[in-house]
Formats: C-alpha cells, structure tokens, sequence
C-alpha cells in the first residue's frame, strides 16, 4: 500500500536549513492501522503530509498503491488525495455555518468528473454519516455539535469517496478521554468493515496502543518500530463504548 | 434560433452549469457572511453600471433625436440638378457661397448679369461671384418667347435644371452608392389639369414611387402613391396635391377614383397628399401641395423625352451627407466624363430649402443651435448636425469618465472584499485543498465571488442607470434610449469588472501552500 524508500525533507527557515525528515523508509500493507508517535519536531507530521500528498519529499520515494507520486504535480497530487486519501485534523476542519451534509459533500465538489449532482452528493453523504452514527445530525451546524460529533462528521467526510487510506493527525486532541475512544473505536471498526489503512499521528500512548503497529519518531528517523501483539482493545481502560 | 437548436445548446452548457452551480453557491454564501462590506461593495459597482447605462441612453438618446429631427429637417437630403450655372470657384467658395438653395438659384442669376446687362447703379452688384458661363435663355428677368422647361429639355447648353445631362441611369448609378438611403428621379413642368369643367393651372411633377420615402412631412388624406408596376409601364395615374384636390373637385370631395385630363390625356386620380406637419401648410402657389405628381416614365412617354430635371436623393445617416455628396458628385463626372478642368454639367446641394428660418425644425433642436451657434444664418444643417453630435458626444465622454472612475473605485473594492475573504478562510481553502481543491478550483471560487458582487451590483446598477437615463431625460430634457443592448453591455461591464479585479485575490488563494493554509489560524 505504502512503500517509502530514504525519505528526506528540508525546509528553509531563514538563512538555516530544517532537516524535518533525515531518511526514513517503511512500509505499510493494505489493512493496516498504524500509529504514528513521537515529540514535537520529530517530523511526524512532516511525515504524515508528504504520506497525504499535501506535500512533496526533498529526496526519496513515496509508492502509493505501486505508484511514484513523490514527484507529480499540483493538479495530480489534488486529484490523488481526492481519490485515495481521506484526512481527519485534530481541529475537525469544519465549515461554520454550513451544515453537517454539506461539510461531507465537501470532497464530491472536486471529483474526476467534476462536481456531481446535488442528488447524488446528498445521498452519498447520507451514507457517509450513517456510518459514524449520526445520521440525525445532518442538518445541524458544527456549533450545534459536540466535539466528538463534530469530529465524526470530519471522518464521515474522509470516508466520502471511499479512500484506501485514511490519515488522522492528533484526531483526539481537543477531545476528552471519553470522546478520543469513542473515535479511535471508529477507526478500528472502519478499518475491520472496509479494510481501510489507517495512520493516526498521536502523541498519546493510549491512543497509540488502538493501532496494530506504532512507529515512533525521532529527531526525523524512526527509532522503533513495533508491532502490538496484544488486542489492542486490552491496554484499552476498561470501559463500556456508548 | 430554434427550440430544437436552443436544447441543444443547452445540453451542452448543462455540465459547465452543473458545476458551476455549487462554486455560485458557496460565492452567494461567503458574501453573506460579510454583508455589510459586500453591501458597500456593490454600491460602487451599480454606480458604475448605473452611469455605464446613462452614458448609453444619452448617446444612444442624442443620436436617435439628431437623426430624426435632422431628418424631419430634410438634413439627410441631396439635390442634384441638371446643368451647373454657377462658375466653378463659387461653388468651391466655402461658407460665404454655400451650395445654393432655391432662393439662391432665383436671385443669383440676376446678380450673374450684372455685368452683362449695364445698368445704372453698381449697388446691386456682387463681387464674389463672377459669371464665366451663362446662357441667355436662363434669365427668368428676360423677356422673350421663353419656351417652357420641358420643351427645352435635350438642350446641352441649357441652364440650372434645364440642361439635359442627368439620365435615369444616372439615378439608378446613384441608388447603389453606399450610404444612399433613397433615390427619386424627377422631371417636372407647368400643366393645366382638367376636372369635368374645372380647370386648375399647377405643377407638374413627373416623379419616383420613392418620393413619399423622402417627404417625410407628408400624409395620404386620401388613396396612396404610384405603384412600382404603374412606374414601370407609365401609366396615366395621378396623385394630386391637397390644394390642386381642392381646386379641382372642391373642399370635402375625395377625388381618388376620379378621372383628371392633363396634355388631354385621362388620368386616373389614385391619391391626395396633405401635410403632416404644423409647420409645413399645404397653401396655393406652392410647390408640393399645389402641385400633381405622376411616374417620371409616364411624363417621358407622354412628352417624348428622356433626361432628368432632377435627382432627389437621401443619405441613410445625416452624419454622411457630405461624404454621399461627394461620392455622386465623382461618380456623374465620371460617368459624364467630365475631365478635372471642367466644371459639372451638374448641380450638387446638400442643404434643405431654408431649413431653420422656414421652420420645421424641432423646437429643441432650434433651442440648441440658438445657443451654441453664432452666426445662425449662416450655419448649414449640415454644420448643425455636426454640432449636435459633438455636443452628445462632450456629454458622452463626461459620463464615461465618471463610469470609468466609479467603476475603478468599486473593483478596488471588489479587489479588497474578495482578499479579505481569501484572507478569513485561508483555513477552509487548505481544508478544501486537502480533499482535492486544485488551485484552479479555487481559483474559480474567489472569482465566482468576484463576480456574484459585481453582477449583484450591476443588476442593482442597471435599475439605477434606468432611473437615471428617466431623470435625465426629465429634469435636462435630454433624450435617452434604453435598449436591451445596453443593458447587456452594462451587465458585461460589471462581471468583467468582477473578473479583472477578482483575479489578483483568487491567483493568490489559488497558490496557497494546502499544509500553511491547514496550520493558519
């Protein structure tokens, strides 16, 4: 699915030169849900846009389902995360004043085809949120939500054109403990129904152990690397999901 | 266009509308949510679509009202006599010799003699025209066995309208010269026409079907003009002026239908012509309603002749009247084959037959020339008309600078609207990048945004310039027209409005970073 060969990234701040990403390869296979964990500056995040298409790699290779898209061009790269990638954002991302179905019909506007029918967007945002649950909410407005709705209708919006993978950046961090699991058990379910990738930035190491592999980083490398044997449920504290 | 073509095109634009349905949602949306600076926007754009709109109906109003009064004034009107008595240098002697009038063609030939004539006196005497070619016959003041005009038709050296140099073919040369709008051939005589035992001494106009085209003064009480089948075979068919009516068959009898005699010909009456005019009232003694008109061919065949008196012909716009005159005038002498030292055998005259000191002209337009012209009695209606279009054209330009700056001043506000926007959701434009927004796409947003204020505006904009064209037209008395045109430049004026200054803030949003975008708070 993932394949990621010498990764480098630098930025240029000033007149100095930020080493974000210093050589990082790996792998991901189809169905996997992956933790991603280390400090601020770690180039976590760095990592997780250059997997999201939002950005490209200095030096290195990035395979997406086969493909090289380390170097393609604006326009493609739009067209790859449109197709391929859904995001979720730790501040949801939401438009105010624009109603729960909008917000997840929000992908559709940008498809191959243009954008489609307001039928059809309707109906397959319908679905989209009936699979976080909430379908009931659909007409309110992300100030009517709660934190946790508010992130369910952004996964929804991930979910809106099916993508291969989804990528989650600190997706519980303005939520409560109770909330973050309720999320996180989204992801496990998706990923368990559709068999969806999945790679969840986190710097929470109970929301890391949802994952079935964590991959921790430092300084731009990666310095460990480690599959959760355990039901990741177990280091879960013991609570009933609503 | 046909439905069938029109469905067509519509399936085609379906798709493009389709997509551009949901960008014009999320425009009319975002500017909802500053109402009040897109409110204020919008105001500088209908102020500019409302002047945009004026400065059409005043220029569109004055050109209508010059070319319809111009036109009621005969303004559009040329003359071409046959036969040239003036001396070439008079013709050519600028404003103070003005091609010459009917006045002038009775009073000048009188001058022309002076020298020739000796008589006690010299005050009588004009200087600046001196006679090089005169023939004896065209003195009206001589008394001699003078024989009638159309007995002296065929005479080369013949004078004013007299000589025989103009042919049908002329005229029809003339008809298919650009900018001709009408052409009227004319021969015309003295007749006595025969109603039972009534008797009526009048003119006699052997004329074109074309002519009720070019007196636009004139109305049929009664009946119509010839016919184009009647010109072709000459047939003896009469249309009579409303004084000769009334002399022949008395005030209140319609005499279309009648029989007249004329040259002891029948002639069947088939029409009666009045004025429409105010200004202009049939009277005795007068050329056109004290006159008969018959088809030019029908007076060829009866008379046995084969030339022209005349050709009456009128410029399609008043503006090319000069250039018209010109045009006819090379085109006779090269059909005459007149060599350049030779004066013509001709007589070109652009001007109506006292045209502001005999009225019928529009009040206002009198009004105008009375304030803007000095000089009145000199001016010629062809000045007049080129005095009356610059004076449109002065107020033309003023509204158009103000269109111009007000609409600069609201696409600088569309300009900073649109950038504030792009500045407010720098977030949702990276959200929107992230789920597969290309630049292009947000491109087309920020101008769709653009666009809706500026078309918002101009609609706004548009009932403003109405109002205002109305106000115009009210409080300066100014004419203005409307049309459909107008308002689809107006409307034209405002989206590229929108689009010029919507794309320097949309180019920006366009080249957004989608991760620097996601981060701005």
């Amino acid at each position: 699915m993932i394949a990621v060969r010498d990764l480098t990234k630098h930025y240029h701040v000033g007149d100095h030169v930020v080493r974000a990403l210093r050589g990082v390869t790996l792998d991901v296979a189809a169905g996997e849900f992956v933790t991603v964990v280390g400090p601020s500056g770690s180039g976590k995040s760095t990592f997780m846009h250059i997997l999201g298409c939002l950005d490209r790699p200095t030096s290195g290779q990035y395979l997406l389902h086969g493909r090289d898209v380390s170097h393609l061009g604006a326009d493609d790269l739009a067209r790859v995360r449109n197709e391929t990638i859904g995001f979720v954002f730790q501040g949801f991302n939401l438009m105010a004043r624009t109603s729960a179905l909008e917000n997840v019909e929000l992908p559709l506007l940008y498809t191959r085809q243009g954008a489609l029918g307001a039928a059809e967007r309707r109906s397959r945002a319908m679905r989209a949120l009936a699979a976080v649950g909430l379908t009931d909410r659909a007409d309110h407005h992300p100030s009517q939500l709660s934190g946790g709705q508010q992130q369910r209708v952004a996964i929804a919006r991930a979910l809106i054109n099916e993508p291969a993978l989804l990528l989650a950046d600190e997706p519980t961090g303005n939520l409560d403990t109770e909330t973050s699991q309720e999320v996180m058990k989204i992801f496990a379910e998706l990923r368990a129904t559709r068999g969806l990738t999945i790679v969840v930035i986190t710097h929470e190491r109970d929301i890391a152990a949802w994952g079935t592999r964590t991959i921790d980083f430092r300084d731009g490398v990666v310095v460990s690397d480690r599959v959760n044997a355990d039901e990741p449920r177990a280091t879960v504290p013991a609570e009933e999901p609503v | 266009m046909t439905p069938a073509r029109l469905h067509r095109v519509l399936a085609h634009l379906r798709p493009l509308l389709v997509s551009l349905r949901p960008v014009a949602e999320t425009a009319v949306k975002a500017l909802s949510r500053n109402r009040l600076q897109t409110g204020l926007t919008m105001i500088g754009i209908a102020v500019g679509v409302a002047t945009v709109l004026a400065m059409m109906a005043v220029g569109a109003g004055a050109q209508r009202s010059i070319e319809q009064q111009v036109r009621a004034a005969g303004l559009n009107q040329i003359t071409i006599k046959a036969g040239n008595w003036k001396p070439k240098q008079a013709i050519d002697g600028g404003a103070a010799a003005p091609h010459g009038d009917a006045g002038d063609s009775l009073r000048l030939p009188v001058d022309d003699l002076m020298p020739a004539l000796p008589r006690a006196g010299a005050a009588w005497r004009r200087d600046d025209v001196v006679p090089i070619a005169f023939h004896p016959e065209d003195d009206p003041m001589e008394k001699h066995d003078h024989p009638l005009a159309w007995q002296r038709l065929g005479d080369l050296e013949a004078g004013l309208g007299a000589a025989a140099t103009l042919s049908f073919e002329d005229a029809e040369a003339i008809r298919r010269l650009p900018g001709v709008q009408y052409v009227a051939c004319g021969v015309h005589a003295n007749a006595r026409v025969h109603a039972g035992d009534r008797r009526w001494f009048t003119r006699m106009h052997g004329t074109d079907l074309e002519l009720p085209n070019i007196k636009r003064t004139w109305t049929f009480t009664s009946g119509r003009f010839f016919t184009r089948r009647e010109q072709d075979r000459g047939a003896q068919v009469l249309v009579l002026g409303q004084v000769a009516a009334e002399r022949l068959f008395g005030e209140g009898v319609d005499p279309v239908g009648r029989e007249v005699t004329l040259w002891n010909q029948p002639f069947d009456v088939v029409g009666v012509i009045g004025s429409a005019s105010w200004v202009v009232r049939p009277a005795p003694g007068d050329d056109e309603f004290d006159a008969v008109y018959m088809p030019f061919t029908t007076t060829h065949r009866l008379l046995n002749l084969s030339k022209l008196n005349d050709i009456t012909v009128t410029a399609a716009s008043s503006g090319a009247v000069s250039e018209v005159a010109r045009a006819i005038t090379e085109l006779l002498r090269q059909r005459h084959g007149i060599s350049a030292a030779m004066p013509d055998d001709f007589t070109v005259s652009t001007q109506a037959t006292s045209a502001i000191a005999g009225g019928g002209l529009a009040p206002g337009v009198a009004q105008v020339i009375a304030g803007n012209v000095r000089e009145l009695e000199r001016v010629t209606l062809d000045q007049l008309a080129t005095t009356l279009e610059r004076a449109s054209r002065t107020m033309t330009w003023l509204l158009g600078a103000v269109a111009f700056v007000s609409l600069l001043v609201g696409g600088i506000g569309i300009m900073n609207i649109t950038l504030l926007s792009v500045t407010e959701r720098t977030r949702e434009i990276g959200l929107r990048m992230a789920v597969g927004a290309r630049g292009r796409d947000v491109m087309r947003q920020f101008l769709a945004e653009a666009v809706a204020i500026s078309l918002a505006g101009g609609a706004a904009g548009i009932v403003l310039g109405i109002l205002a064209s109305a106000a115009i037209a009210a409080t300066l008395g100014w004419a203005t027209v409307v049309s459909f045109t107008s308002v689809f430049v107006a409307f034209g004026v405002a989206a590229a409005v929108g689009v010029f200054f919507g794309y320097y803030p949309a180019r920006r949003a366009a080249a957004l970073d989608p991760i620097v975008a996601l981060r701005r708070e």
